[in-house]
């Protein structure tokens, strides 16, 4: 007997009500009378906020001059950040030196961008060894003395591209330092294993105020009289503890993902612990971990303005001596404060975007 | 039992593994009890027996992804002492096929396959690449070769890791339980791939539920239950009078459908 043929069904379009604009509205704002009130609620605070808000920001502001006196209408005194906008940006770097931190923000803009364009195969190879001298060459290009350039000394650093630059170079050094703890802290070797645990823990069970403090004021008292260790240095180094004390808990999580099967046919190929470890291990790891990676890039980041504390003249530090300048006195610490907030908001939220397209680059698995 | 041996052609005297009163506990728990098992060159043998007999760990210990704690074993004259260098020379005799495959996923199909061959054995990137081509070919799927093994299915996927395992020629395969995870249409084409390798006088030992697999190509069927082995014999023997009351009811079970 023949058998019946089989027939698969055509697809159908989705019905019209489910998808599209007003199905979207229904769904997310209207599904309810409770969502209802919540919209009609938000949309009313939305309109008695916002258009003051912009008057303020954007139409009433001062955005043109040089000095206090040039603020005379009622918004905002942009004039304020404008005036400052060297200090802001460069600390006290002297002015004609200043190509210096450019090319220094140029050089890891440059590396950053070239990890993401280089071919797979040469990024490895080419990539890390960059990260890693970058922070290096940018030391010797900002003090300047070993190039035969002017020295400017680390107390004249400043502003936001100290923020960043002292960011970055602590999460580049932190990272090859956060993944060997990580190993230790899962290693069988009891040495290394107790040091990693020991490192860990203290550095990430201690506020980095504390940190601060204990490297600026604290950490003098146990050197001779006569050796002094640069302040910035010594904030690189806490920042660089602090934050690989982080990473290694991000990257143990992510170990602890990493299913055991992979262990399993890593070893019965014959692989070797550092084979494994770098050519199967790692690069799962980093794909599990870039979320966690990436906030505690931004926590970092975020808590360099802590460096005002021990008066290092980050950003924050400069708009604060600038609010107390006495040609500027009476009151325009809400226009510093929101800067400070936009610019760190701006830094931030590009960050979060290039993780996602990281996490998009490196997903090879499709969710299987 | 050893006439029916001896009529295998493929098999060799040679002794390959040699297992002499292997026992291991996990803590308390005692795994494994006296396992005496030798397997010759060239020489297939199917294990069996309900989950928590014991089986996989034993075949597990033979690559030492488990560590046993009385006994001995041979591999292919080194013995396994607790030394890397020791049980990276066994690595490299034996491979392995898993049941959830544990392809790497980050790595494409070709790199997965090449990624023994260069790192371990140290060959030009070229050389690896023909050798994986030439077992991609023999697995039948060498137009994935630059899919990541999350594109393919997983009776794809198990015949990839078959392929890797081969590619770093090892003397011994061992399986352990490779269809048990796969849906019903692909087991059978796992199962092909297996046979053919079976054919050509690769020694496997490989523990399945694939009573079928067993009657054609087993030269040996091993029962364990309890962390012991409780009964082997050749596949017809096995199967059609079975000698202990265990084995017998294990067989009224599975076969019953």
């Amino acid at each position: 007997m023949e058998a019946k043929q089989f027939k698969p069904l055509p697809d159908q379009p989705a019905p019209i009500s489910t998808i599209g604009a007003i199905a979207w509205l229904r769904n997310n704002l209207f599904s309810s009378p409770f969502n209802i009130a919540v919209t009609v609620v938000i949309v009313a605070a939305l309109l008695a906020i916002v258009p003051d808000m912009l008057d303020w920001l954007i139409f009433s502001a001062n955005w043109s001059g040089t000095t206090q006196a040039d603020c005379v209408k009622e918004g905002a005194c942009w004039v304020f950040i404008s005036a400052w906008s060297q200090q802001i940006f460069y600390g006290s770097y002297p002015g004609e030196e200043i190509w210096r931190v450019n090319l220094s923000l140029m050089l890891l803009a440059g590396v950053i961008a070239f990890s993401f364009i280089l071919p797979a195969h040469l990024r490895n190879k080419v990539s890390v060894p960059a990260y890693l001298c970058l922070p290096f060459i940018c030391l010797l290009i900002l003090d300047g003395s070993h190039i035969g350039l002017k020295e400017v000394t680390t107390d004249l650093w400043g502003g936001f591209s100290l923020n960043i630059l002292i960011a970055a170079a602590s999460i580049i050094i932190a990272f090859p330092f956060g993944f060997l703890w990580a190993l230790g802290r899962q290693s069988h070797m009891p040495f290394a294993r107790s040091v990693s645990v020991t490192c860990i823990e203290f550095f990430r069970g201690t506020p980095i105020l504390a940190l601060f403090f204990m490297g600026s004021v604290m950490l003098p008292l146990f050197f001779p009289a006569d050796v002094s260790v640069d302040k910035l240095l010594r904030v690189w180094i806490i920042l660089v503890l602090f934050m690989s004390a982080y990473m290694a808990e991000v990257f143990r999580s992510g170990f602890a993902a990493i299913p055991k099967g992979q262990y399993e046919a890593a070893d019965s190929l014959g692989l070797g612990y550092w084979q494994k470890t770098l050519l199967i291990l790692f690069p799962q790891v980093i794909k599990v971990s870039m979320p966690n990676i990436l906030a505690t890039f931004v926590m970092v980041f975020k808590n360099t303005v802590f460096l005002l504390v021990i008066a290092v003249p980050e950003m924050l530090q400069v708009i604060m001596s600038a609010l107390s300048n006495s040609n500027w006195l009476g009151g325009h610490a809400i226009e510093g404060y929101l800067f400070v907030a936009f610019i760190f908001w701006i830094c931030c939220f590009s960050m979060s975007l290039l993780a996602t397209s990281i996490e998009k680059k490196l997903d090879t698995s499709h969710k299987n | 039992m050893s006439a029916d041996q001896q009529a295998i052609h493929s098999t060799s005297d040679k002794e390959i593994i040699v297992i002499k009163d292997m026992n291991k506990w996990y803590g308390d728990f005692h795994v494994l009890k006296d396992i005496n098992l030798t397997v010759k060159k060239g020489e297939r043998i199917v294990v069996c027996g309900p989950s928590g007999s014991g089986k996989s760990t034993m075949i597990r210990c033979i690559n030492r992804l488990e560590e046993f704690q009385r006994g001995s074993l041979t591999v292919n004259g080194v013995e396994m002492i607790d030394d890397v260098k020791n049980i990276e020379a066994i690595r490299k005799e034996v491979g392995m096929v898993f049941q959830h495959f544990n392809l790497f996923p980050h790595l494409s199909i070709l790199d997965n396959l090449t990624l023994g061959p260069i790192w371990v054995q140290k060959k030009p990137k070229k050389e690896a690449e023909a050798i994986a081509m030439t077992y991609l070919e023999r697995v039948k799927i060498p137009d994935q070769a630059l899919k990541f093994p999350g594109q393919l299915s997983g009776g794809q996927q198990q015949r990839v890791a078959i392929a890797r395992s081969l590619c770093m020629s090892p003397e011994i395969m061992l399986f352990d339980e490779p269809t048990s995870a796969l849906d019903p249409e692909m087991i059978k084409e796992v199962l092909d791939v297996m046979v053919e390798l079976a054919n050509e006088g690769m020694t496997m030992i490989c523990v399945t539920h694939e009573m079928g697999f067993a009657k054609k190509v087993a030269d040996r069927v091993i029962f364990m239950d309890g962390g012991e082995i409780v009964e082997q014999n050749t596949p017809h023997e096995f199967f059609d009078h079975p000698e202990t009351d265990r084995l017998q009811l294990f067989l009224s079970q599975i076969l019953q459908h």
